[in-house]
Formats: structure tokens, sequence, C-alpha cells
């Protein structure tokens, strides 16, 4: 019987330590597409899922695609019914994992850490490796990146017409302030 | 005479392409707690439709939706764990357990969490 206990207690110690999650459900995307002189190309979502384990240091995010709002009504009506086609693929998705993460590294001092994996959106997946800078500050654990996407990798097309007002390299940039 | 008849006609015409064609590129955004909603539905039926596949004429459209707060944080709110609602503006004045009905924009599932979001939400009841 007390081993039992003994075992049910070593069984949860770990079952609770594998468990460490920081996540989010408020997360922030912001894209930007601008050709300068041309009507700025730009949104924000900011209720992107996040979810990274801190005992392994992978890390998943998932945006909706509706969710991203632009300042012109009509770019973002051209958004989802043309580019993103919102409606066939209605998120956009990354997989991946931190390399050499460790909670105990960090501080409320930033820290830059590198992390690869795979983005997915408009049916299409694409491999990144990015920089990604991590902060602890009050038990929140703070993320932050920027990199450069390209709409030809996801089989976004941008018509003749428009593509001189839209720049091939989207800059996106994306925030996460990660509770346990 | 006749020509300047005819200038001042083609100027009215410019002028109301112009303006039609201002109106069309700048049109306003939905604003969606005007919008009627297209259902009312629990937070919970929601989430099973979503889950079952079947609620693609949900997608984008704005939806009332009831059920009681689980989770409270600073610009939104989520129902009975099916449900995350997101505000523009801060929250005031909500308690855990509260029943609640909601209406905003239905933006799709979200298969992290397994709850399916609204934003521009606003509180009816």
């Amino acid at each position: 019987m007390k081993r039992q206990i003994i075992l049910y207690l070593i069984f949860f110690c770990f079952t609770t330590a594998i468990a460490q999650k920081y996540s989010t459900k408020t997360g922030e995307i912001n894209f930007e597409a601008s050709v300068p002189s041309f009507e700025e190309v730009k949104a924000k979502n900011t209720n992107v899922s996040a979810i990274l384990n801190a005992e392994t240091g992978d890390f998943a995010a998932l945006a909706l695609i509706k969710g991203f709002r632009f300042k012109v009504a009509l770019m973002e009506e051209h958004f989802n019914e043309n580019y993103a086609e919102s409606s066939k693929f209605p998120k956009a998705t990354f997989k991946g994992k931190i390399k050499d993460f460790d909670t105990s590294s960090l501080t409320e001092n930033k820290k830059e850490f590198t992390i690869s994996g795979a983005v997915t959106m408009h049916g299409e997946t694409k491999n990144i490796e990015v920089p990604l800078v991590l902060q602890m500050q009050n038990g929140v654990l703070l993320a932050s990146t920027n990199f450069v996407l390209n709409p030809g990798d996801f089989n976004i097309k941008i018509p003749k017409i428009v593509s001189n007002k839209i720049s091939k390299d989207v800059m996106v940039s994306a925030s996460f302030s990660l509770t346990n | 005479m006749k020509k300047r008849r005819l200038f001042f006609l083609v100027v009215i015409l410019l002028l109301v392409g112009a303006y039609f064609t201002y109106n069309y590129l700048y049109q306003d955004h939905r604003d969606i707690k005007t919008e009627d909603s297209v259902i009312e539905i629990t937070a919970e039926d929601l989430l099973q439709q979503f889950k079952d596949g079947t609620a693609t004429s949900i997608l984008n459209n704005t939806i009332t939706v009831t059920g009681t707060i689980s989770q409270i944080e600073e610009m939104a709110v989520t129902l009975n764990n099916s449900v995350h609602c997101s505000f523009d503006d801060g929250l005031t004045g909500l308690m855990d357990n509260k029943e609640i009905k909601i209406k905003g924009r239905c933006i799709g599932y979200d298969d992290l969490f397994e709850v399916v979001k609204l934003d521009q939400c606003s509180i009816t009841k």
C-alpha cells in the first residue's frame, strides 16, 4: 500500500513536470508587404494561439486567417477571397522547436535563441529557421520574432496589375506573452 | 454654348465617377456590433459543429453565443472552455461562472486549444 502511494506520488511529480507548458490565446502577428508611395499593405491578428513546452522547447502557433485585420476594408476582403483564400484554408500554423532551450536560463534580459520548424498556410508548407527573442518577466514568458516570407512559397499568386503595389518580401513579426 | 454644356457634363460625370470609386475603395469596415447575428447558439453546440465539420455557413458571420464564463483575460473571455471571445476594448465587471450572451464575428476553429474563436465581440446580456 505504502509503495503504491509512493509510486503514485512519483508518477504525479513526473506528470506535472512534463506538463510544464506556457501558452496564450491572444498572441499577436503583424505582417507588412507595403511598397513606398503606394497604399500600405499591412495587417494585424491579435488572436493567435501558441503553446510552448518548457521541457523540450517544442513550440506551436496557430493563426486564423480571418482574424487578420487591415486598415482598408476592401484590402481585407481581397486578402481573404483572392490571396489567402481563407474559406478554403482557414488557418496558418507553425510547428517547431527552439534550439538549446532551457527555461532556467531565461531572465528579465532578452536572450536570443534560434527556432526552426514548418510554416503551413494556403495548403503549402515551408521550413524556416529564424531568431527568437525570449525573456521572463514576472512569470510571463515573452517571445518575439521577425522574419520574411514570400507569397510564392505558399502558392499565393499576385496578379500583374497589383504586383508593383505589393512587396514580394512580406515582413512578419510575432509576439507572444506566454503564461503558465 | 454647346461646347460649354458638354464640358460641364463631362466634369460632373468625372466627379460622380470619382465619388463612387473612392467609396468603393475606401468602404467602411463591417460593424459587427450593429449587424444582426445569423444564429444564436450555445458555446458547446458551436464547438461541436466545428468538430463535426458542419459549421461552414458560420465562418466569418456575426453570431450570438450563450454560455457561462470559464476564463477571463484582459481583452477576452472563454465560454464553457469551448468558445474564445475577444473584444476590441478592455472588459470590466465580469465574473467566472456568470451566464452571458455575446455577439461577435466567428473567425474559425483553433485546434491547438480546441476552441472556436470570435473577434470584435460585444456583450448583449
